[in-house]
């Protein structure tokens, strides 16, 4: 295939990081007033659109695909031509993923508020917006796939595979998941009922979180970090054997959400079994990471951005431990149904996701526009904000959910419940107070960023970067 | 290595790598999926287990629009502490009517599966309009707009009973054609206490004897 | 190079950390001394202030009833955390020095263990909240401790075991990775532990 310029196209990867910040301090912004919301339960004054149960989808999905996947886009186009020494394929349809993503997000979160609302936990948007997903995602996988296929590098980049393994893996979660039965515009049944409908969704619920805020940021780490740090990856055969087993093992974990509910107790215990070797693959991706930066420590010193990443890896170790802990059936008696899940999930998404989605972020923009970081300083006070806030929230809701657990199940000597079920409710408020200090703090960091990038990027054009020369020992023909 | 001159093919061809990473990814899913879509005793309604009225299905669909799941359960698990505060543990066969699943991943609200019969229908209304007039430490949002509106503007409820029973739910045409006059006079607060009243009341004196 | 640490770098490690970690920097402490004479009556100090809060007042979790326990499972309790915080001291400094290797930092074990003593002294201080056996006021006087504990450890690493300051930032990050893992594990053993029947009856 001929392109018409032998440029990169990052434009595009401009765009989509500025949509991406945007998101990220908006529906950031939705989660600090809904945690407050659990705090003073009368301010959304009787308003629907202000409501708890609508506003917490419109959060889950702002961050999940406004900020997360916007990312991820943004990243995969900017590694992909980098690692193949090619421009994108169909810069144009590329463009369209891009927009129609947005208007996915805009629409797809109005609508949520206007209560179109299918109830599937990360996958709530109703079936005109399936449909518009899986469209969009396929003409993702073919401006990345294309481009890989039309590459000028013998071997295909291990960055890639996580981000081929994000589009296929997503592509049939949910396409399998969101099959439903339409009634009207912005209602439909799934197709699946009950105890069914519940292994379905866990299996899409648990590998959203595999596949896209898992694998997706593998896919940014094993770019940006060995790049940043300019070392190869440590070990090469170590990444081959983690991303397979990572492949195969992560799809059977769905079940461990649904231990002790009605479906069929082998489901349960193959789901915990699995969930605890996931450990394996998990680690090992961390360990090559760590073990990669170590040596390039020299790199720390101009650049606030490494630090972003390589403590992204430490909080990566907690969840990826945490979670095959909580899969433990005897664990998560207690832990099921608190607010410890709530600090587990976000152990993972603010200290992994969005550090690892910052760090890179400050990586990239300054290049994308050849101009040095606004300021160095905002970065650092960011890292800080960033860390006491994540520090904070985990901590208030480890406490949260442990009491919750605790109490819920607390009963005396003749086997008599020790606790109302309110008493511990109102219990709960001060950590929720916590908890909302400690979303304000990440929140406020995320807007240091988006002034500082603004500031970067302010009346730049995108620098033109030349595809380089290919190193005939790894061309195509080779 | 010779594992790693077989993976230096895959890494080579687009297509073998996409084909690779769909293979390996599916094993796990269809080993968990297939049987569990093809187990029977998952499809096997519990003795007082009916499908929804056009009341009850009304304001289930509320009850999902202002996504009451995400802080209430329905799901009651078979521990003593759980069986003393919400009553029998819940069985797959109590939940064959529903599309989706509602038992939620969070308790910041206690459990609802065994809410049906507990509190009287004025009970909910007050609670439902103004949560901390019956339970002072109540953190639920209110919900004035109920009372506002009438059952038949959630949607079309005979559209909605014709897919349904594409799906398998055992309508008859009476069921269908007269579903747009039970919801004759009643407002979305009337229907998602239906819905809430009949929660949890699937299962008779011989489901208990049986399932445990 | 000298081998004692002077008696008041603890106190001084309170309101002027840096110089005592330069001074921690000059100086190749024996660990048993390091052990004796600092770290074990800090580490007392928690178990302690819990003895006397909790058999005074009783835990309590919530706006509920105090939860009320005899005196010996007090104090088997007490034992237990003692036990728990000694093993994160010297499983910590151990930990370090093994990484210390990998970013070419000093190993000395000493060093390593007066440095995760002086991190640790502000939360060991602050356990006086335990005096008062409220969960909310702990958390609210320990998250913040930790957050400076934390904060000390990303200043204390490059300065006391001499390393370039990014280097030591990779180091504290390493360990902030553990010790966060060492900390669920424990919230994940305890509950496992309830759940088997030991602690409070829990109705499973």
């Amino acid at each position: 295939m001929t392109q018409s310029s032998n440029y990169y196209h990052d434009k595009i990867t401009l765009r989509l990081v500025q949509f991406s910040v945007i998101w990220a301090v908006l529906a950031m912004t939705a989660g600090v007033y809904i945690s407050a919301e659990l705090v003073w339960p009368t301010i959304d004054f009787g308003q629907f659109w202000l409501s708890f149960g609508r506003l917490r989808p419109l959060h889950t999905n702002g961050v999940i695909f406004g900020f997360g996947v916007s990312a991820l886009m943004a990243t995969a186009f900017y590694s992909v031509q980098r690692t193949s020494h090619v421009p994108l394929f169909a810069p144009r349809l590329a463009w369209f993923c891009c927009y129609a993503w947005q208007l996915i997000v805009l629409l797809g979160g109005l609508s949520l508020l206007a209560g179109w609302n299918s109830s599937k936990e990360y996958a709530e948007l109703e079936w005109p917006f399936d449909i518009a997903i899986a469209i969009v995602w396929v003409c993702f996988g073919i401006v990345f796939f294309g481009t890989i296929a039309t590459r000028k590098i013998k071997p295909i980049y291990i960055s890639n595979w996580f981000y081929g393994a994000l589009i296929i893996v997503i592509a049939m979660l949910h396409i399998v998941n969101s099959l439903a039965m339409p009634v009207s515009i912005d209602k439909s049944y799934s197709l699946y009922a009950g105890a069914q409908d519940a292994v379905v969704q866990w299996w899409y619920g648990h590998n959203a979180v595999g596949f896209l805020l898992t694998g997706g940021f593998l896919g940014m780490i094993y770019y940006f970090l060995p790049k940043h740090a300019e070392r190869p990856i440590w070990s090469y055969r170590l990444s081959v054997v983690a991303f397979w087993a990572f492949v195969y093992s992560y799809i059977w974990a769905g079940p461990h959400h649904l231990h002790y509910n009605s479906i069929p107790e082998w489901v349960q215990s193959l789901g915990m079994a699995m969930s605890v070797i996931l450990l394996a693959p998990s680690w090992a991706t961390m360990i090559n990471g760590i073990m990669t930066v170590s040596t390039a420590w020299e790199k720390l010193r101009s650049d606030p951005a490494l630090k972003f990443i390589v403590l992204s890896l430490a909080f990566y170790g907690l969840a990826t431990f945490e979670g095959p802990m909580m899969s433990i059936r005897s664990v998560n008696v207690i832990s099921h149904f608190t607010d410890w899940t709530i600090g587990h999930v976000h152990s993972g998404a603010l200290g992994w996701n969005a550090m690892v989605t910052y760090g890179t972020f400050y990586f990239m923009i300054p290049r994308l526009v050849d101009r040095e970081l606004y300021s160095v300083r905002l970065a650092n006070i960011h890292f800080w904000l960033a860390l006491a806030g994540t520090m904070l929230y985990v901590m208030a809701m480890w406490a949260a959910g442990v009491s919750q657990g605790l109490l819920w199940l607390s009963v005396d000597q003749i086997g008599e419940l020790s606790f109302d079920f309110k008493d511990i409710m109102a219990s709960m408020t001060p950590y929720y107070l916590l908890r909302l200090v400690a979303g304000l703090i990440f929140l406020g960091g995320t807007v240091l960023m988006a002034y500082n990038l603004y500031m970067t990027v302010r009346g730049r054009e995108t620098a033109r970067v030349t595809v380089p020369a290919v190193d005939p020992a790894y061309g195509v023909g080779a | 290595m010779n594992g790693l001159t077989i993976h230096r093919k895959i890494e080579e061809h687009t297509g073998l790598l996409i084909f690779g990473i769909l293979i390996v990814s599916a094993i796990g899913g269809l080993v968990q999926l297939l049987p569990v879509l093809n187990q029977e005793s998952l499809e096997t309604a519990t003795s007082n287990t009916r499908p929804y009225t056009a009341a009850q299905l009304t304001g289930r669909d509320i009850y999902i629009r202002e996504g009451c799941s995400v802080c209430h359960s329905q799901q009651v698990r078979p521990l003593i502490a759980e069986l003393e505060r919400y009553g029998p543990y819940s069985r797959a066969g109590e939940f064959v009517y529903d599309r989706p699943f509602l038992w939620g991943s969070k308790r910041t609200g206690p459990d609802l599966h065994r809410l049906g019969g507990k509190y009287s229908d004025d009970w909910h209304r007050i609670h439902l309009l103004d949560p901390r007039a019956v339970v002072a430490e109540s953190i639920m949002p209110a919900y004035p707009w109920l009372d506002k509106r009438s059952a038949k503007e959630t949607g079309n409820i005979t559209a909605k009973f014709i897919a349904l029973r594409r799906l398998g739910h055992p309508y008859s045409d009476e069921d269908i054609s007269g579903a747009e006059a039970e919801l004759e006079g009643l407002t979305e607060m009337d229907a998602l206490i239906a819905y809430l009243q009949v929660l949890g009341t699937g299962l008779s004196g011989e489901d208990e004897g049986a399932a445990l | 190079m000298s081998s004692k640490i002077d008696s008041y770098l603890l106190i001084r490690a309170l309101y002027q950390p840096l110089n005592a970690f330069e001074q921690l920097s000059r100086v190749d402490p024996s660990p048993a001394g390091v052990m004796f004479r600092y770290s074990l009556w800090l580490v007392i100090l928690p178990p302690l202030f819990s003895l006397i809060g909790a058999s005074n007042f009783g835990w309590r979790l919530g706006a509920a009833e105090p939860l009320r326990m005899t005196l010996g499972s007090l104090l088997i309790v007490s034992a237990g955390y003692l036990l728990v915080l000694l093993f994160g001291l010297v499983s910590t400094a151990i930990i370090s020095r093994w990484m210390a290797t990998t970013y070419g930092a000093n190993t000395s074990i000493g060093r390593h263990m007066a440095l995760m003593t002086i991190v640790g002294a502000p939360l060991a201080f602050a356990s006086v909240a335990h005096l008062f056996p409220d969960v909310f006021i702990n958390v609210l006087v320990l998250i913040p401790t930790m957050i400076w504990s934390m904060y000390l450890l990303y200043k204390g690493i490059p300065i006391a075991l001499e390393i370039p300051p990014e280097r030591g930032m990779l180091m504290a990050s390493s360990l902030v990775g553990w010790l966060l893992v060492a900390a669920v594990s424990l919230l994940g053993i305890s509950m496992a532990l309830w759940t088997m029947g030991f602690g409070p009856l829990l109705g499973v």
